[in-house]
Order: C-alpha cells, then sequence, then structure tokens
C-alpha cells in the first residue's frame, strides 16, 4: 500500500534518483487538513450514504427485490449494503492517502470477477456506486441537496474555502471512477 | 511502504472500519511535522552529490589503507562503486525524509546490507565514518532550519546504528 509520499518515492527509485517534485508534496501537506475534513464529511455521514445509494438504486429498478431479483430477500439485500459499505470505505482511505493503490489492491483487485460468478448484476452495482459518487461531491463540498434530503438536511459546518475543495472533489470522484471502470 | 498514513489505513481496514477521529488526528500529527521533512528533503536533493563526494572523502582520509592494492578503494572501479554506495544511503535518507518514516531505509538500505557486505568482505566501519561525517556537518540555520536538521540528523543516526 502506497500514499501520496511513498508513491513520489517509488517513482523516483525506478531511475535511482532523488524526489524532485517537493513542490507538489508541499501542497499536498499545506491543503492536508482540507483532505482530513473531507475524509471526515465521508466517514461521518457513511451509513446514510451507503443505505441511499442501494435504496435509490432499488428504486430505479423494482426487480430487483421482486423473487428472483437480486436483493431478495434480506439476506441478499443485506449483502448488498455490505458490498456498498466496502466499496466506499476503501475510497475513503484512498483520499485519506492521496493514492489509489489500497483501492486497486484491497478491494478492485478480482471484484469483477468475483461479482461474475456470483451473478451480481454489474449494471446495478456500478448505479449504486454512481449515486454514492454523487453524494460524497456533495459532502466533501457541503452542499447536500435541499430537495433531495428535505427534513434530513445535515451539513458539516460553514463553508471554509470558496472553492468548495474542487480539487478534492475530482480526486474522490476519479476513485469512483476506477471503481466503475473495473466493475463495466 | 509503511508510513504514518499507510499503518492507520492497515489497523482501520483490520478493523472493517472507516477512518475515526483518532485516525485523522494521527495523520495530522504526521502533516504538520511534514514541513520540515520536506525542507530538508528539499535541500538534501539540491546537495546529494556535494554531500555524497564529502563524506565518501571523509572515510577514505580516516581510512587510508583502503587504497591499498587489493583493499575496496583500490581501483577506479571500486572507487567509483563506494562513491556511489553513500550517494545511495544519502538518496534512501531523503527517501524517507519524504515518507516520515525509515520504511525506504529498512526495505533497500538495510534489509540483507550485513548479509552483502560479509558476502564481498566489505568493511562497515567506512560506511559509519562516512555517515557520520555527514552527521556532523550539517548545520542550522546555514544548511536547513534547525527542525529540518534534526530530522535529517535523526534518519542519518538511524543508518549508522544499522551499521554499527
Amino acid at each position: 500500500m502506497l500514499d501520496a509520499f511513498s508513491r513520489a518515492v517509488v517513482a523516483a527509485d525506478a531511475s535511482t534518483s532523488t524526489v524532485s517534485d517537493i513542490a507538489g508534496l508541499k501542497k499536498f501537506v499545506a491543503e492536508g487538513n482540507k483532505r482530513l475534513d473531507a475524509v471526515n464529511a465521508i466517514a461521518s455521514n457513511a451509513s446514510c450514504m451507503v443505505s441511499d445509494a442501494v435504496a435509490g438504486m432499488i428504486c430505479e429498478n423494482q426487480g430487483l427485490i421482486q423473487a428472483g431479483g437480486n436483493c431478495y430477500p434480506n439476506r441478499r439485500m443485506a449483502a448488498c449494503l455490505r458490498d456498498a459499505e466496502i466499496i466506499l470505505r476503501y475510497v475513503t482511505y484512498a483520499l485519506l492517502a492521496g493514492d489509489a493503490s489500497v483501492l486497486d489492491d484491497r478491494c478492485l483487485n478480482g471484484l469483477k470477477e468475483t461479482y461474475a460468478a456470483l451473478g451480481v448484476p454489474t449494471t446495478s452495482t456500478v448505479r449504486a456506486v454512481q449515486i454514492m459518487k454523487a453524494q460524497a461531491a456533495a459532502h466533501i463540498q457541503d452542499n447536500p441537496s435541499e430537495a433531495f434530503a428535505g427534513a434530513k438536511l445535515r451539513k458539516m459546518g460553514t463553508i471554509v474555502t470558496e472553492d468548495r475543495c474542487a480539487s478534492l472533489v475530482a480526486e474522490a470522484s476519479s476513485y469512483f471512477d476506477r471503481v466503475i471502470s473495473a466493475l463495466s | 511502504m509503511k508510513s504514518v498514513v499507510t499503518t492507520v489505513i492497515a489497523s482501520a481496514d483490520a478493523a472493517g472500519r472507516f477512518p475515526t477521529t483518532s485516525d485523522l488526528e494521527s495523520v495530522q500529527g504526521s502533516i504538520q511535522r511534514a514541513t520540515a521533512r520536506l525542507e530538508a528533503a528539499e535541500k538534501l536533493a539540491g546537495n546529494i552529490d556535494a554531500v555524497a563526494t564529502e563524506a565518501y572523502n571523509a572515510c577514505i582520509k580516516k581510512y587510508p589503507y583502503l587504497n591499498n592494492a587489493g583493499e575496496a578503494n583500490s581501483t577506479d572501479t571500486f572507487k567509483s562503486k563506494c562513491a556511489r554506495d553513500i550517494k545511495h544511503y544519502m538518496r534512501l535518507i531523503q527517501y524517507s525524509l519524504v515518507v516520515g518514516g525509515t520504511g525506504p531505509l529498512d526495505e533497500w538500505g538495510i534489509a540483507g546490507q550485513r548479509e552483502v557486505y560479509r558476502a564481498l568482505s566489505l568493511p562497515t566501519a567506512p560506511y559509519v565514518e562516512a555517515l557520520s561525517f555527514a552527521r556532523n556537518r550539517g548545520c542550522a540555520p546555514r544548511d536547513m532550519s534547525p527542525q529540518a536538521l534534526t530530522e535529517y540528523n535523526a534518519l542519518l543516526d538511524y543508518a549508522i546504528n544499522s551499521l554499527s
């Protein structure tokens, strides 16, 4: 498993040179608190994000909870919720580390084959991940939609940065995209 | 590669939980010290050739017998290999400064070091002398800030201890 720093070191070692992109790492350090806040925003809302993403996936495809569907009976629905949480957890780890290696090695490696063997439908899984991607962006930006959330609207705090952590939103989205492309 | 962040993630993963507040606190602690480490890494990267050459010259000065026929520093090939080895240690120290732990030194420098030096019948004392010279050569604030120098010296001490 690598983080942003050890990734730079491994890259430098391949050419037996010293780490030269110190400026990039300094930026990582300078924006460290934003990153920790983003990780906290996802971790604090994780169970809500997971259940909402799976519920949204089922709403769009009611067949999943009919007899013979992949989220029927409760046992399989529970497995589905568990898997969504696992994927979100590894994306959170990757965001904390600033590198996708933990996500690749420990979550995505062989996931597609496992799901194919178990008969899990890829399109539904991808849809749930897409919903989590949108949720993660909303939580990192801290602008969850009032229209969708209604009385359950929950914000992390007041806006601290002007750009609403645009670079971290992009980075988190890239990890979700990685999951989607690994599955499809 | 072991660092504060990867250790925190590995233990959170073993427990199957999201990063907790205390996990984030440990990462923040590492990030706060990172400024000094990165400063040292930047300065070392800029001067690594000079630092390594000085250290190499110092150890040959202390152990001139190495220049005798049949010894480890006797031919031009051997000399360049000795100088390369010292630079290799300095590079691993730079990596360790970047990562914020001794991972690169442990994995790429220290693991198997004794066995290799025994097989090649190389003495370790000159390495200790070279690294000790570098250890005592750094000066704050001439070369880097005091905190950066502390981090740099700590890693040199770690490398010296592994050899002695």
